[in-house]
């Protein structure tokens, strides 16, 4: 038997794969863990119905600018009307009149005639210039130069979209649109997209990170060693030569062995109802499974540290659960203000502020529209700047929400993903050497 | 609740040997307090090799002694040392220990087979090691042909043979049974006794707990006595009992004809009286119990009478505990 070289992976087979194995089975012969397992499950499954239902609705697509309506009764709508210089509001001017005579368009042709055209976001400290009158009406010959550059930029018909000044990146950057430029955009495309993500950020980061993240643990780990201390079984396992420190680390990994494997089956399930119902030209959104491998990794590193404490807590007192009350309450209260404030420092004191700039960091690069998409939805193709037509577009104020840029400074979405984690490492590491001292001069009765 | 930053359990990084020519055993005056509470006080003991039961009162401190020698708890003071290493802060020595500890819950989802093999891993054995190792252990104590059922399925006997399978893994030098045979019925009982003498036969240190004499009386005649945490006695059962001998004793004999009976036992020599208190017993005085014990069956045989019951209520651990105390009921 003893002939085969004792490898590394022979060696880690007996004790650390024993109590793993163990501590695997043990959960699965529980009732207390299918019930966690299913509830989870139940939860994600409701936010998933209800981000299907919000891609089943028809967003009603608004009239932004009001061209589409035939003011004068002449059968031709406004927009036509004034692309032909004709006017709008008398019965006897209309395109019809002119030579040859041009046939009335169907008013849906005068909505949404007018989208976004734009291209690239404004870095720190710069002035970029975008968009374009797709329906020409900025750019009419009846109007003078200093009417169709009303915001001064020397270029007409365009919109100046201004970066945060340098060192205030957090701030975003502001949108100064000469009149009647981009002012009727698709509303219901861009509820939908901006919906559509909003929804994917709200559910990675409080159904998988919140929700899941706490609650699992706290059911599954904190019973890791406490249950067994007071049933006296802890008795088997510590008569045998092994170090307590290890058993609470290879207890930990058999936690791990349960809820990682769920976490993977219930994000891909996400994955897939979000990339098959989500708006898109082809059959599927392959891009987002970037950010769904980021919500995975996040929930994974949160459970990971947050399984370490919850188990901590059932070693520090029997009523450890008690403990994690007030320790949860506060991880929301950090998950709500990271996504209105990511740059918070009292973020760093937390586990979920860490975990949630992993996918602030992946949002980042899955989608590198995100700022301006964000942009262009708060500002709602306010053309003429008189806040008569445009307001936040449906779903903007969602993805605004949900969406945060990574808090960690201006390091680029790499380096805040990369040092996010290292840092829950970090953290869990620490747990575990703190509670394994702990474990080790506990009297076990 | 602080921490014990003394303790050092850290893997090892080279293997445990053991200290040359230390005892298995070594307690050096060592106390345990829970508070006000003195569970132990000032034990100081060596054991090695042969079957030493420990015993005493409920409460005298039998399992706050095992705990400390399995390292669970610490002492308040005093040295503890198994093969020479301290085990509240080094969990090496248990790979030459097997431990049976007296709380009743078990894994009952598991099988027998893989209650033991899963923690024979724990020694160290790879997975095919441990599926020998627990046929083995298992065959040792009777239980292979139901090794691979349920442990929530088994009688009390089968459970405690399980535990004790469970500590016989890698072939320990010392095993440590805490109340081993309470709860079992009298066949287990047997069992459980011819097992831990063969362990002691096979040169093992073998340390049992239990708080009835006789139990204790047919597995060893080496005993520790602890009586409210102290070491009342330790030595020779015999040695303890021939002084019991010479102060009377009473044995209440059950039968349906009592006066037959008493005229057969009257005969030996060592009866110092006899009584009737009901009518169908008799109860008998004697000044030496154990040539009572060798001449009874002659007795008995020879007056022809049925016997249905023999009790002894003095020859158990109370009165011994009382005639060592100075007071008690002798």
């Amino acid at each position: 038997m003893a002939t085969k070289p004792d490898t590394i992976f022979r060696a880690l087979d007996r004790k650390a794969a024993a109590v793993t194995e163990f501590t695997m089975r043990q959960y699965r012969t529980k009732l207390s863990t299918w019930v966690v397992l299913i509830t989870g499950f139940l939860i994600i499954s409701l936010l998933l119905l209800f981000y299907v239902d919000g891609m089943q609705k028809e967003y009603e697509s608004i009239d932004n600018d009001g061209d589409s309506y035939d003011w004068d009764g002449d059968g031709y709508p406004t927009g036509q009307e004034r692309l032909y210089g004709t006017d709008p509001r008398s019965e006897d001017s209309h395109p019809g009149l002119l030579d040859p005579p041009v046939e009335p368009d169907p008013p849906e042709k005068w909505i949404d005639e007018d989208d976004f055209d734009w291209e690239s976001t404004p870095g720190a400290g710069q002035t970029i210039s975008v968009g374009h009158d797709d329906d020409g009406d900025c750019d009419r010959e009846d109007r003078t130069e200093s009417q169709k550059d009303s915001n001064d930029n020397g270029i007409p018909c365009d919109i100046v979209l201004e970066g945060p000044r340098v060192g205030m990146e957090e701030s975003g950057f502001t949108v100064d649109a000469d009149s009647f430029v981009d002012e009727d955009p698709d509303d219901a495309a861009y509820a939908k997209e901006a919906i559509h993500r909003a929804s994917i950020l709200a559910i990675g980061k409080l159904g998988f990170v919140f929700i899941i993240g706490i609650f699992v643990p706290l059911f599954l780990a904190t019973g890791l060693i406490r249950d067994e201390m007071s049933s006296g079984t802890m008795h088997y396992m510590l008569s045998k030569p092994i170090a307590r420190t290890e058993v609470f680390l290879y207890r930990i990994l058999g936690y791990l062995g349960i809820v990682w494997p769920y976490l993977a089956i219930l994000v891909f399930i996400s994955a897939l109802v979000t990339g098959l119902a989500g708006p898109s030209d082809s059959f599927f959104r392959f891009s987002e499974f970037g950010i769904w491998l980021s919500v995975l990794f996040a929930a994974m590193l949160a459970t990971l540290v947050y399984g370490m404490l919850f188990c901590f807590f059932g070693v520090l007192w029997r009523y450890g659960v008690i403990l994690a009350i007030p320790f949860a309450a506060w991880e929301l209260g950090m998950a709500l203000l990271s996504m209105g404030m990511p740059d918070a420092s009292i973020l760093r004191f937390s586990v979920i502020g860490w975990s949630l700039t992993i996918i602030d960091s992946a949002a980042m690069l899955v989608w590198p529209d995100l700022d301006l998409f964000v942009q262009m939805g708060t500002w709602g193709g306010d053309g003429d700047g008189t806040g008569l037509f445009g307001s936040s577009i449906e779903g903007a104020v969602p993805l605004s929400y949900f969406s945060s840029k990574p808090g960690l400074g201006n390091i680029g979405p790499f380096l805040s993903m990369l040092i996010a984690s290292l840092v829950l490492i970090v953290q869990a590491a620490g747990l575990w050497l703190i509670g394994g001292l702990l474990f080790k001069g506990k009297e076990i009765e | 609740m602080m921490p014990d930053f003394d303790q050092s359990g850290l893997p090892q990084t080279k293997e445990w040997v053991p200290e040359a020519k230390a005892p298995v055993i070594l307690l050096e005056n060592v106390s345990k307090t829970y508070g006000r509470i003195h569970a132990l006080t000032g034990i100081t003991l060596a054991l090695s090799g042969g079957v030493t039961g420990i015993l005493g009162m409920n409460g005298a401190g039998k399992s706050t002694l095992f705990k400390i020698l399995m390292g669970k708890i610490k002492p308040s003071s005093g040295q503890v040392r198994l093969f020479g290493t301290d085990p509240w802060k080094n969990p090496a020595p248990y790979a030459r220990v097997g431990f049976v500890p007296e709380h009743e819950k078990m894994y009952d989802w598991m099988t027998a087979h893989d209650f033991i093999s899963t923690f024979a891993r724990l020694n160290g054995l790879t997975r095919d090691e441990a599926k020998i190792e627990a046929d083995r252990v298992l065959d040792f104590v009777g239980l292979l042909d139901v090794a691979h059922k349920q442990i929530g399925r088994f009688s009390k006997g089968m459970r405690q043979r399980t535990k004790i399978a469970h500590a016989l893994v890698n072939d320990p030098e010392l095993i440590i049974l805490d109340e081993p045979l309470q709860g079992c019925d009298p066949l287990a009982r047997t069992t459980i006794m011819n097992v831990i003498r063969e362990l002691g036969r096979m040169g093992r240190t073998v340390i049992v707990s239990s708080h009835i004499l006789h139990e204790i009386e047919r597995i060893t005649e080496q005993i520790v006595i602890l009586h409210y945490g102290r070491l009342l006695a330790l030595g020779n059962l015999h040695a303890i009992r021939e002084k019991l001998d010479n102060i009377p004793h009473r044995i209440d004999i059950g039968t349906n004809n009592p006066k037959q009976l008493a005229k057969s036992i009257i005969e030996i020599d060592s009866v110092h009286g006899i009584f009737f208190p009901k009518g169908d017993n008799l109860s008998i005085q004697t000044h030496n119990l154990g040539s009572f014990h060798s001449q009874l069956p002659k007795a008995i045989i020879e007056s022809g009478q049925r016997v249905e019951s023999i009790d002894n209520p003095d020859d158990d651990l109370e009165s011994i505990l009382g005639y060592l105390t100075g007071g008690g009921r002798m």
